[in-house]
């Protein structure tokens, strides 16, 4: 079963993704991602845990590596109290599935999960509680709908596959 | 209604009126990519097939942020980027000139009026010229190359209403950060920052670009403050009198006083007395917000008089080859070399964590810099405290952070 990993505010692009291995691919990046504050994390993550963050996840760099990263790990859903403007593009253009926390959630270190994107609930098994939470609205969500701004490019190009 | 000036904007942008809170597809002005981020551009280009460019606007190469190359890995980035710009009718900037940021604007590519998407969360600092700049990321700009547009949501608007005029060793660093400490790292998330300057603030040029480059850093997505010289571009995006803000701020310059952001965040600003005695290791001075000629002015005031405190190391790194030549005509280099002060090539460098000055375990840097974040410069364990070119240079020839006066 999918488990949470829980991190607090103001969590930067430099620690999801930090600057001096942006040259290298993505397999060498993602072995550090974190690494300042969770240098475990690259090795615990396995595919469809979610991550839930506090306020303004993902500020400072325009780095796209920083939701590639976590979408290369096997995170499948990032939750926050809020984003930062980039991180939030970059993760809805990759096709990283996203949403803002409603209200508050229980949702600690390790705790097992089931959770409905569309739906907008991550179950929280180890408890028993539910945590709400808004996906991406608009023309966002039709980039989302499409898997990400590259299909949605090559559709709106008329070169779809 | 009035409008903003970033309503404004984006209205000629979308061909009709247009209001915060609006989505448009629109194509700007012009379209900058550097050497880290430019790489994972190509690549989304080739999962959309590599088409023809249909984005009719300017398109402009920069390989400044790990130039010259430090590795075989960031040689092959340039070389691809290189190969891409000839084979498709863009235009490279040499190699060496300088800091992307401040180079476009010293070139004349970033005008008044205009309005610039970048690779770099840093384009916001088209704002310091009378421009709005944005950052993007890598497959966004190779979706726009691709299809001509890209969408924008228009921003609600922040006003800063400023007075009066800075003090001695304060300068647009303290601006700025003074006001990411009083609105929070988030404050201005998803906005436009409008800077209203009275009409007897002076802010030059150099100033404005620390202002303008760190609104990110208040989670801005542009901001704009008035030029030096106005253009018709210009004169068509000035805001509105009874224009309709989220938010305002009011500003006092004559108050504001030398500050530094403490680790690990921008939004962590002290004034320098109530961090003075903190030990440094390294001080940097150079990058896209304070590589200017005026940084290394007065970081020149300070080393005339002083050198480099023993085991301190001190590296200089003007932001553009003509800054660094004008440096070197006015016997700044000189004098930084006499000091004891490793100069260095235009570069983004160990700002970025990048080459050149990166940071090892427990290290404390004092730079004029735009992050501190927890690893920003190198090891995770080391530190960086942010603060203006006065400070930071004085911290050089003390070993430790002191309010500048006390060295001349």
């Amino acid at each position: 079963m999918p488990k949470a990993f829980v991190f607090g505010d103001d969590i930067d692009t430099d620690v999801i993704a930090p600057g001096g291995y942006l040259h290298l691919s993505i397999d060498q990046v993602k072995m550090h991602s974190m690494e300042a504050i969770f240098p475990d994390f690259p090795k615990m993550v396995e595919k469809g845990d979610i991550l839930v963050a506090g306020k303004n996840f993902g500020s400072g760099s325009s780095r796209e590596q920083a939701p590639v990263v976590l979408m290369e790990l096997g995170i499948s859903l990032v939750v926050a109290k809020g984003f930062a403007r980039l991180f939030f593009r970059n993760a809805v253009n990759v096709g990283l599935s996203i949403g803002t926390i409603i209200g508050s959630t229980d949702i600690a270190q390790g705790d097992l999960v089931s959770y409905d994107v569309a739906g907008g609930e991550i179950r929280n098994v180890s408890k028993g509680t539910v945590t709400r939470f808004s996906p991406p609205q608009g023309a966002l969500n039709d980039i989302l709908n499409e898997g990400g701004i590259v299909p949605y490019t090559l559709k709106k190009l008329g070169r779809s596959k | 209604m009035g409008k903003t000036s970033i309503e404004k904007l984006f209205s000629r942008l979308a061909g009709h009126g247009v209001k915060a809170g609006d989505f448009i597809w629109a194509a700007p002005d012009l379209v900058y990519v550097h050497d880290v981020l430019g790489p994972m551009m190509l690549s989304s280009y080739k999962k959309l097939g590599n088409p023809k460019i249909n984005y009719t606007g300017k398109v402009i190469f920069v390989y400044d942020h790990i130039f010259p190359p430090k590795d075989s890995a960031s040689a092959n980035n340039i070389r691809n980027m290189l190969g891409f710009a000839s084979g498709n009718n863009i235009e490279s900037i040499p190699m060496g000139e300088g800091i992307e940021h401040t180079l476009l604007i010293e070139r004349g590519a970033i005008e008044p009026g205009m309005f610039v998407v970048g690779s770099d969360s840093h384009t916001v600092t088209a704002g310091a010229n009378g421009a709005f700049g944005a950052g993007l990321g890598s497959t966004d700009l190779a979706c726009l190359l691709a299809s001509g547009t890209t969408w924008f949501m228009v921003p609600e608007t922040m006003v800063i209403n400023m007075t009066g005029n800075l003090p001695r060793f304060s300068t647009g660093k303290d601006v700025i950060l003074n006001i990411i400490s009083k609105i929070g790292v988030d404050g201005a998330n998803y906005m436009s920052m409008e800077f209203h300057p009275s009409s007897d603030t002076r802010l030059q040029l150099d100033d404005r670009l620390a202002i303008a480059n760190m609104t990110v850093e208040a989670g801005a997505k542009t901001c704009i403050l008035p030029p030096d010289r106005r253009t018709d571009a210009y004169d068509s995006i000035i805001w509105d009198e009874d224009a309709v803000y989220r938010s305002s701020l009011d500003l006092n310059m004559s108050e504001i006083r030398p500050s530094v952001a403490v680790p690990y965040s921008p939004g962590n600003v002290k004034d320098v007395r109530d961090v003075a005695g903190t030990k440094v290791d390294q001080v940097y001075l150079g990058n896209c917000s304070n590589g200017t000629f005026s940084d290394l002015q007065q970081a020149a005031e300070v080393f005339r008089k002083n050198p480099v405190h023993e085991g301190v190391t001190a590296i200089i790194v003007p932001a553009t080859r003509k800054i660094y030549a004008r440096a070197l005509d006015a016997g700044l280099i000189k004098t930084f070399i006499d000091a004891g002060c490793t100069v260095s090539p235009p570069t983004c460098g160990a700002c970025a964590g990048l080459h050149m000055g990166v940071l090892a375990r427990d290290e404390v840097c004092i730079s004029n810099t735009n992050r501190n974040f927890r690893g920003r410069m190198g090891d995770p364990g080391s530190m960086v405290y942010l603060a203006n070119s006065y400070v930071a240079a004085a911290a050089a020839v003390e070993g430790k952070i002191v309010d500048p006066t006390e060295v001349f």
